[in-house]
């Protein structure tokens, strides 16, 4: 921490500078980012990198309007030239502006954190991180030449950061976020087939080396090379109204773009409406809009121990805490910025982030959990007489109210009289979302529930890279419409 | 930072890797201005500004990067050191090009506007009230954004190379929304004085106007007039074949089977920076002078290299690489569509049945072999019935084989640039018989 105690007094002169020049409120969040990337590909080593970037990003609040300046200038005239910045914006805006969206926060926080790390990263050498990764790639190989890229990688990301506002806030936190997998795409002359692990991105949560060791990518590549081969000559998934079983990593996919999204209060009210458009919801359903089945409960929770987007504090200086979005199946709640939460009579449940330093703060997803149920996952396959059990993402596309979507994932097994049987390949289903949540008839229990992280989540414009995460267990869903896009 | 700035910083910092070290620095600055509105109102207003030095050095076949943007000499030579410190972990590759010497390449004209690059926000919000008051005027509020962008980029390396460009760039994305239709039109130039409002905001919401009261019709296949924003978003979903490394790895249509490509006669596919609606970059990541491409010609294909797969393939390198080494493989960056004379309204006349789709949304790949992608209509379908808009109808999902649709495609003649999530292409409206939708929606 001792970086942001060098940022107290340039910060000081950021917001003394705002107020000079006319904000009535404003903020500085300084962030010391750094990433460490490795990529290995065929044998080689096709990236290893580290990135490092530090600056500030400063809100201004004039007359109802809102101006961000960012900049890596840590000198005192660039601060000085980056505050004045910022209140031009919020001036420009204003000026016959005739909605007034920003108002001042009243409380200030006084705070520090840190990610919780049970194995330092830095404590294991580089070369065995590198070492690692190209022993997890040569085993993707060994079920043959048919797999012809194997891929294996690493992100270690920490970003220092300290908020600092006119009202007296003043909150440091130290964020580490670790992610690794491994992937294999084997093709002949007609087919191409992909499999990752774990999930469709790899396992991605804060914390340190030991997600990497849970990820256990050593002993479960040769088992992805061997599948993308099989998936080469495996039948077609069946087409029809079918039962589907979804693995963990899909149903995490599938709340982020059919409940986080659209749950996203500024999604809502119209301030993503060109890019990436708006929402089925609106406030009126709260509290009555039946969403799924009454085994569906999804909640916030900013504090989740693992979760990719846990941190004590959002980027507007708000708490983190745990709240319901959906509750035994009905709509309760929406993510929300101070401002969004203003307009329907709430207050903030502090999901407001920023990519980084030099992007503003916008609402997120941050943690999004489905809560388990109450059955093993080996007993998601009783009762289906004809259905698929699908794993990994494939391809993802959802309309923009987020109703209409397509999914399709890596691997399916045929299901049949509640036995899991062949292999299948090119799964897809499709649906409408609150139908298809309705339809939702068992969850697997906590012990298959996973923290899934989602590290590439683009929202926003100038867009923004967020990381999310949707803790899900394997879930069943009756009478899916299965095969999309290969029926003909 | 200008470019004399610029490209004392990348040498420098190229030199400082020492003799023995084949070193190169790319040294980016950008300054984006972005002004969001909904609503009719601005909502969020930003500038961003940065610059930022990316270092790769290889040292006996082993290379390493590390970038900042910490630009004092201790910290750009830390970043130098870390870079080599980090080369001595990777494994030796005898098949990677190295860092080798380029030829010049020279920026076209007109890629950079001086009163764009000092745009202030005031100058956003000018043209932002102007589409606000286009919206008003059909009784409908306005999503979107004005932006004014200023970007720089240098690579140095010790063998000599030295490339720069600079470009200012600006946009209008404009979404006008009715109580159950909306329109969407866009515009892009190198100044921010070409930019106008009032008629971007005008083209939307003539269009939000058109498909009120959209109706329902049966998915299925369709005849499809597809603008450009529809047609670019489409077909970027296409370029990427035309990677050598997806040629030689086996996700493309073309690979092992150039002559795929053959199926496909009215449709060209050309990557070229210098274009007037582009003037891009003349060089790619490497300093490597970039190569006109005919991707997709008359039937014939031809592929993008970098020096990595130039090499591995035995081919002319036609330097679109990314920074290197990376495991995206070379990429075109400069598409332009072409192949037709007819207007767009020709297209329309022309047709007895079929839809008009100003856009898409959420494209996605669902078989990337078979160029097979799903994605939805957005902002603006119209049913044609013998020649005629007739009305609007609400949104569908398709499923469709971009190859496939190509090889039954007629493309209009003129071509506007278009971008968003993920490209950046010159197209033309694009007329497509069968193009298979499979669902739709209530809205």
């Amino acid at each position: 921490m001792s970086l942001s105690k060098g940022f107290d007094a340039l910060a000081a002169r950021a917001l003394d500078t705002a107020v000079a020049r006319g904000a009535t409120y404003a903020d500085v969040r300084f962030e010391d980012g750094r990433s460490e990337r490795i990529d290995v590909r065929n044998g080689a080593v096709a990236t290893l990198s580290e990135n490092r970037s530090t600056g500030y990003g400063i809100r201004a609040l004039f007359d109802g309007a809102w101006g961000f300046a960012a900049s890596d200038d840590l000198g005192e005239g660039g601060i000085d030239r980056a505050a004045a910045r910022a209140v031009a914006i919020a001036r420009a805006g204003a000026a016959g502006a005739t909605r007034r969206f920003g108002e001042a926060p009243t409380d200030a926080h006084v705070a520090t954190y840190a990610t919780t790390v049970l194995r330092d990263p830095a404590t294991v050498p580089l070369g065995e991180r590198v070492a690692l990764l190209l022993e997890a790639e040569r085993e993707l190989h060994a079920a043959g030449p048919a797999v012809r890229v194997g891929r294996a990688w690493l992100d270690l990301w920490t970003a220092d950061k300290t908020f600092y506002s006119t009202i007296g806030s003043r909150i440091a936190q130290s964020l580490r976020q670790t992610g690794s997998g491994i992937s294999a795409l084997a093709a002949d002359a007609n087919e191409a087939q992909d499999r990752t692990y774990p999930g469709d991105v790899g396992l991605y949560g804060t914390g340190g080396w030991e997600l990497v060791e849970t990820a256990a990518l050593v002993a479960n590549a040769a088992r992805i090379g061997e599948e993308a081969v099989q998936l080469l000559a495996a039948p077609q998934c069946p087409a029809g109204e079918l039962d589907v079983i979804l693995g963990g990593s899909q149903v995490s996919l599938q709340i982020h773009e059919s409940c986080g999204h659209p749950a996203e209060l500024d999604r809502v009210m119209g301030w993503e409406a060109n890019f990436s458009g708006t929402s089925f919801l609106s406030a009126a359903g709260l509290g009555t809009l039946r969403y799924g089945s009454e085994l569906v409960t999804i909640v916030v929770d900013n504090t989740l121990p693992g979760g990719l987007a846990t941190a004590a504090f959002d980027d507007e200086g708000s708490p983190s805490g745990r709240s319901d979005i959906i509750r035994d199946g009905i709509l309760t709640g929406f993510e929300m910025s101070r401002d969004t939460a203003r307009t329907i009579g709430r207050t903030t449940n502090a999901c407001v982030r920023a990519q980084s330093w030099e992007y503003v703060p916008m609402i997120r997803m941050c943690n999004l959990n489905l809560l388990p149920g109450d059955v093993p996952f080996e007993a998601l396959f009783d009762g289906v007489k004809h259905g698929v059990y699908m794993e990994s993402n494939r391809s993802w596309s959802i309309d923009d109210h987020r109703l209409n979507f397509q999914f399709g994932c890596q691997i399916g097994w045929e299901v049949v009289n509640g036995k899991r049987g062949r292999l299948v390949k090119n799964p897809t289903y499709a649906g409408v979302t609150p139908q298809f949540w309705g339809s939702c008839d068992a969850i697997a229990d906590e012990r298959s529930w996973v923290a899934w992280g989602t590290p590439n989540c683009g929202k926003g414009e100038p867009m923004q890279t967020g990381r999310t995460a949707q803790a899900a267990s394997p879930a069943r869903f009756r009478n899916v419409r299965v095969g999309v896009g290969y029926d003909g | 930072m200008d470019k004399s700035e610029r490209e004392t910083l990348a040498a420098r910092v190229a030199g400082f890797a020492g003799a023995g070290v084949a070193s190169e620095a790319i040294v980016f600055d950008h300054d984006l201005g972005l002004t969001r509105f909904t609503h009719n109102a601005i909502h969020q207003n930003v500038a961003q500004s940065r610059t930022s030095v990316r270092v790769r050095t290889i040292v006996d076949g082993r290379t390493g990067v590390a970038s900042t943007n910490a630009l004092d000499e201790p910290s750009l030579r830390a970043t130098v050191a870390r870079a080599t410190a980090l080369a001595a972990f990777a494994p030796h590759d005898d098949v990677a090009p190295g860092i080798v010497a380029s030829d010049s390449a020279t920026p076209p004209a007109g890629a950079f506007d001086e009163a764009t690059a000092r745009a202030d926000p005031a100058a956003r919000a000018a043209v932002a009230r102007a589409i606000f008051a286009a919206a008003e005027a059909s009784g409908l509020w306005a999503a979107g954004y004005v932006t004014s962008d200023r970007s720089g980029v240098t690579v140095a390396n010790s063998a000599g190379t030295l490339a720069s460009y600079d470009g200012t760039s600006c946009a209008i994305n404009v979404k006008a929304n009715g109580p159950d239709a909306t329109g969407f039109a866009e515009t892009h130039a190198v100044a921010l004085a070409a930019l106008d409002g009032e008629q971007t905001g005008a083209v939307a919401a003539a269009k939000a106007v058109a498909s009120q009261k959209p109706r329902a019709v049966d998915p299925g296949p369709w005849t499809v007039i597809l603008e450009p924003a529809a047609a670019g978003e489409l077909l970027s979903y296409f370029t990427d074949h035309f990677s050598a490394q997806a040629y030689e790895e086996g996700s493309s249509f073309l690979s092992g089977n150039l002559e795929a490509a053959r199926a496909v006669t009215s449709v060209s596919l050309v990557d070229d920076y210098a274009h007037p609606l582009f003037v891009g970059r003349p060089f790619d990541f490497e300093g490597y002078p970039t190569r006109r491409v005919p991707l997709l010609e008359r039937g014939v294909a031809s592929l993008v290299t970098d020096a990595t797969w130039a090499k591995r393939l035995t081919r002319p390198n036609t330097g679109h690489g990314s920074p290197a080494p990376n495991a995206a493989g070379p990429l075109p960056h400069y598409v332009v569509v072409g192949g037709g004379s007819k207007t767009k309204a020709r297209l329309i006349a022309e047709t007895k049945r079929g839809l008009l789709v100003t856009r898409f949304w959420y494209i996605r790949p669902v078989d990337q072999k078979r160029t097979i992608v799903t994605g939805m209509t957005r902002d603006g379908t119209f049913l044609i019935e013998n020649g005629e808009i007739v009305c609007g109808v609400q949104n569908m999902r398709f499923n469709q084989s971009i190859l496939d649709g190509l090889a039954r495609a007629e493309l209009a003649g003129e071509a506007i640039r278009t971008g968003g999530y993920g490209y950046d292409m010159v197209a033309p409206a694009v007329k497509i018989e069968a193009f298979h939708f499979t669902s739709g929606t209530d809205f």
